[in-house]
């Protein structure tokens, strides 16, 4: 999976709404199941697969995968953000910033990207891995567009961009900085082969409302870039009035409070509950003391003798924006007001600059006055130039414009190629159904982790990051709320014999008899493995696991618990519960060294089999370690595996093995710390019945 | 279907005792449905007969296979590779599969690892009860649709015996008394004058007494 080209091919099965949602389809699925395992190098790797910049994502992306998550049709949705940031923060950094991808051979050709925000970076992130000499433009002193003059500080520290960028560097991307790009043209003469222009949406936009001109009536991308260039502006006793309601107003307000100002207020168009911007922005917004005034329009700027007095102000109905861009509303009568400021800011959304584009009409523009694209290749009007990102869309999100930065990527390679860079594009991904009402009413609902954040008292007064990321613990429980969307059984048609166990047995309801066999959908199944450990006829297999994965594994825990003769113990713990609130790497620490354990997902993926392969193996003591009865996080795995371990007593006791060799540890949280403690039961009665008389040759 | 269960290991290692290479071969039908003798069924029994052979220092070899059905030939012969490399097998069929086996296969030791226990159903998942003997001569439109042969302890025609109490048997007080069903379900059905006449003596000759029974379709032989 370490190939580019693999992202043209994505599977036909549907996925997770999750990874549907995300622009740039990162298998949100895949990096939460490796946390939850505890694997969390593997969890970078696959959140940096589709992301050349997954430490920035992990802090800021607008996450539109969480809005879709299925688990907010349970409860609330899956933290994928947070879990971004966690895999980056485990990262280590000293092998690499991208392990695993390759890089190609070095091409002739040279590509020129005009702008450094997540689109042009994307871009030349992957042309440089294709081997083409990448060049970005940069009008600026620093690379990252937005994020470096946008987002703020206390949301995106710089040090995260700069660690981000680097690597760029390392792959042969040259950067010129302070280069405004002014003529396309020249490039394409200078021997640049294809173009991709990635300018952002960067100039803010005024109401022509009287006395907008004023020096205290100032525009949003504008004071930003001031402040992020490290300019000081004092804000210290002004009264700041930022006029939308959108995310971008939500950072000018936390910015002009951090600069000191009295008071910061926003007024918008829009109601409290369709406010644009995103509800946790309002929230921590409100926290921090900016005041939100909804329902209104802007009529004047108040001024006396060129001073800022505040804005005038009538109540309306807003409706929304019509095709022509005229907001769609009833003013209310009598109701005009003037809210007080001294210092106006309009937040009211940008624009690109196109002034750069080539005189003549080559490369066209849109109606809304932003470059002209084929939405499929992001090609412009002029062969070689491809466009992407906020400069083709409006302001969007980072994700966007990464994703547009892979897209034009694919198209500039096939372009240089001579293909039709149309056919190189991934066809939309397929996405799973909604769950079903029935299987909803049977999942555990488990507590979105609180963000820790800084204390709302020390954080308006500083630009210190206020998200300060998960802790371990947390992040496990985060990732145990994900459903794994779409990865759970499959039954092979041809072994199924329509025994119904799994009909039976499913906690969830979904299995369903279909045309003679057994049929799970995959819309529905929550991966819980029952159904695989129970099927006598092996006709269902899971999609994260195998029994073959599990015997190795077994195979070497058994190997490795065998140490200064003591009994080798091998245990199967839950992953959910078995170290609840435990960091597992203490507990597994804390045992000792002839007790071995593998982690499950819920002990009801533990097979009889499972528990007999170990001891084949030469396991002197077997445990499985769940959670307490009505406790388990599916339901009843933990019931069956108590009924598996009664059952494979039996089979010790036959084979004169003895069945004390044997334990299912139903453990309460408190237990689980002293994992150690519950083990050394076992370990006294296998002590007691001497080593295993099974030697394997 | 047809129902079974696994014989205890001690009798399988027995049985086992005088060979090397043994081929555990599983059934993927009846003896799947009844959770003792299909592929999973005969993993668990593979590892556990290691697992013995170890702890007796042997070094016996065992291979695993499942077909879809034993009692048919077609389906035998798609594993006659490994039949023939093994010194034995161990059938997880029902009687059925092992003679199958046997008679597909005259050289080779064949043993049987399941006891065919019953024609019957789950009533509840894990709970396999005893439906139908194979009478030959079926007489449930007359006992309300509960088969007196199978399910009365003492086969009676013209039950209850004296021993029936509170609608359980005196053979054993967990089962249901078969007749007391019967009258159970005439009653619903508003037939109980059936139990006023006597049920005339069976024709036992169709059942295991006239000899192994055979069913011939002249129509559809080849
Ligand atoms: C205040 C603010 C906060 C935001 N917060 C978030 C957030 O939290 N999460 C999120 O996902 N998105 C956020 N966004 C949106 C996000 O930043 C943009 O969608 C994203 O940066 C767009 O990327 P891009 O590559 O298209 O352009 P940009 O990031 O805008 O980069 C364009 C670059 O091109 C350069 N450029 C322009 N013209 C020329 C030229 N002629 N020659 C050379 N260089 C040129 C610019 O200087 C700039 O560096 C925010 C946006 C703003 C304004
Ligand atoms: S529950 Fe997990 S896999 Fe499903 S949509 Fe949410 S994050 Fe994605
Ligand atoms: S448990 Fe296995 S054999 Fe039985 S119906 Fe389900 S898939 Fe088919
Ligand atoms: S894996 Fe679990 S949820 Fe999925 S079908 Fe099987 S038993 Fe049901």
């Amino acid at each position: 999976m370490s190939n580019l080209s693999d992202r043209s091919t994505l599977p036909a099965e549907p996925l997770p709404p999750c990874q549907v949602a995300c622009p740039a389809h990162t298998d949100v699925r895949g990096y939460i199941h490796a946390i939850a395992r505890g694997d969390f190098e593997e969890a970078y790797r696959i959140a940096r697969e589709p992301n050349p910049l997954p430490y920035i994502c992990g802090k800021v992306c607008a996450h539109p995968c969480e809005t879709e998550c299925r688990r907010g049709d349970v409860d609330e949705p899956v933290a994928i953000c947070a879990l971004k940031r966690f895999a980056t923060e485990q990262h280590d950094l000293s092998k690499g910033h991208a392990p695993g991808l390759t890089v190609a051979e070095p091409k002739e050709e040279k590509v020129a990207i005009v702008g450094s925000g997540p689109g042009g970076l994307t871009a030349a992130h992957d042309l440089a891995r294709m081997g083409y000499k990448v060049t970005v433009f940069e009008a600026y002193p620093k690379v990252g567009g937005m994020m470096q003059y946008g987002i703020p500080l206390y949301r995106l520290p710089r040090e995260t961009i700069d660690l981000e960028t680097a690597p760029l560097k390392d792959l042969g991307v040259e950067f010129v900085t302070n280069q405004r790009v002014t003529d396309v043209d020249a490039l394409l003469a200078d021997g640049y082969k294809a173009v991709f222009l990635a300018v952002g949406s960067h100039v803010g936009r005024k109401l022509r409302i009287p006395n907008a001109d004023l020096p205290d009536v100032w525009l949003n991308t504008e004071f930003l870039r001031r402040v992020a260039l490290g300019e000081k502006i004092d804000l210290r006793g002004r009264h700041v009035l930022v006029l939308g309601g959108g995310n971008v107003a939500i950072d000018v307000a936390r910015t002009a409070l951090r600069l000191g100002a009295a008071e910061v207020s926003m007024t918008c168009l829009e109601s409290c509950t369709t406010q644009p911007a995103h509800p946790w922005e309002i929230k921590e917004a409100v926290e921090e003391g900016v005041q939100m005034f909804h329902d209104r329009t802007f009529k004047e700027i108040v001024a006396e003798n060129g001073k800022v007095k505040g804005v005038r102000c009538v109540k309306v109905n807003f409706r929304g924006f019509l095709p022509t861009g005229a907001p769609d509303m009833d003013e209310f009568p009598e109701t005009e007001h003037v809210l007080p400021a001294d210092l106006v800011i309009f937040a009211i959304g940008q624009g690109p600059d196109l002034s750069f584009l080539p005189q003549d009409g080559s490369i066209a523009q849109t109606p809304r006055r932003t470059i002209q694209v084929n939405p499929v290749t992001l090609a412009t009007t002029k062969p070689g130039v491809f466009a992407g990102g906020d400069a083709v869309t409006g302001v969007g999100f980072i994700i966007d414009a990464i994703a547009a930065g892979h897209r034009a990527a694919r198209s500039i390679d096939a372009y240089l190629r001579g293909l039709d860079p149309a056919s190189v594009q991934p066809p939309e991904p397929q996405k799973l159904n909604d769950l079903q009402q029935k299987t909803i009413s049977h999942i555990r609902h488990l507590k979105r982790e609180e963000m820790p954040m800084l204390d709302v008292n020390q954080r308006k007064f500083t630009f210190d990051e206020v998200y300060l990321g998960y802790t371990e613990a947390q992040a496990i429980r985060a990732a145990h709320r994900c459903l794994t969307c779409g990865a759970g059984a499959r039954v092979e048609e041809t072994k199924c014999i329509a025994c119904l166990t799994c009909v039976r047995v499913c906690p969830y309801e979904v299995p369903l008899l279909a045309r003679g066999t057994a049929n799970v959908p995959v819309d529905q199944c929550q991966a819980c493995g029952i159904c695989a450990t129970e099927c006598p006829a092996k006709a269902i297999s899971m999609k994260l696991y195998s029994d073959e994965d599990m015997i190795k594994q077994i195979r070497d825990a058994v190997r490795k618990a065998k140490y200064n003769g003591e009994p080798a113990i091998v245990g199967f713990a839950c992953r959910y519960c078995a170290y609840a609130g435990e960091d597992a790497n203490v507990v597994k620490a804390s045992l000792p060294a002839n007790v071995q354990t593998i982690d499950v997902l819920c002990t009801g993926k533990v097979d009889a089999l499972y528990l007999l392969k170990a001891f084949e193996f030469g396991a002197d003591g077997v445990f499985v370690a769940g959670c307490l009865e009505g406790e388990c996080h599916n339901d009843k795995g933990n019931v069956h595996a108590a009924k598996r371990v009664a059952y494979v007593k039996g089979l010790l006791d036959e084979l004169a093995l003895g069945n004390a060799r044997l334990e299912m540890f139903h453990m309460s949280p408190d237990q689980c710390a002293n994992m150690a403690e519950v083990v050394s039961t076992l370990i006294t009665k296998v002590k007691e019945l001497g080593p295993s008389p099974v030697r394997r040759s | 279907m047809i129902k079974a269960q696994q014989k205890p290991i001690a009798e399988i290692k027995a049985l086992i005792a005088p060979y090397h290479r043994i081929l555990i071969l599983g059934c993927g039908t009846c003896v799947t449905i009844s959770f003792a003798g299909g592929e999973k069924e005969v993993g668990l029994l593979a590892s556990s007969l290691r697992i013995a052979s170890a702890m007796e220092g042997q070094d016996k070899i065992f291979a695993e296979a499942t077909v879809q059905r034993q009692c048919e030939w077609e389906f035998i012969d798609a594993v006659a590779e490994q039949i023939q490399q093994a010194d034995a097998v161990l059938s997880l069929a029902c009687g059925i599969g092992v003679q199958a086996l046997a008679e597909r296969y005259p050289d080779k030791v064949v043993l049987p690892g399941v006891n065919t226990t019953f024609l019957g159903m789950a009533v509840e998942h894990g709970v396999l009860v005893e439906r139908c003997r194979a009478c030959g001569d079926c007489i449930l439109g007359l006992t309300g649709g509960v088969c007196p042969i199978a399910r009365c302890a003492k086969n009676l025609l013209n039950g209850p015996c004296g021993g029936s109490q509170n609608g359980k048997c005196e053979v054993n007080p967990e089962l249901d008394c078969a007749w007391q069903l019967i009258y159970d379900r005439l009653a619903r059905l508003g037939q109980l004058d059936r139990l006023a006449a006597l049920m005339p003596y069976k024709d036992w000759s169709k059942d295991y007494d006239g000899g192994p029974r055979k069913i011939v379709r002249e129509d559809l032989r080849l």
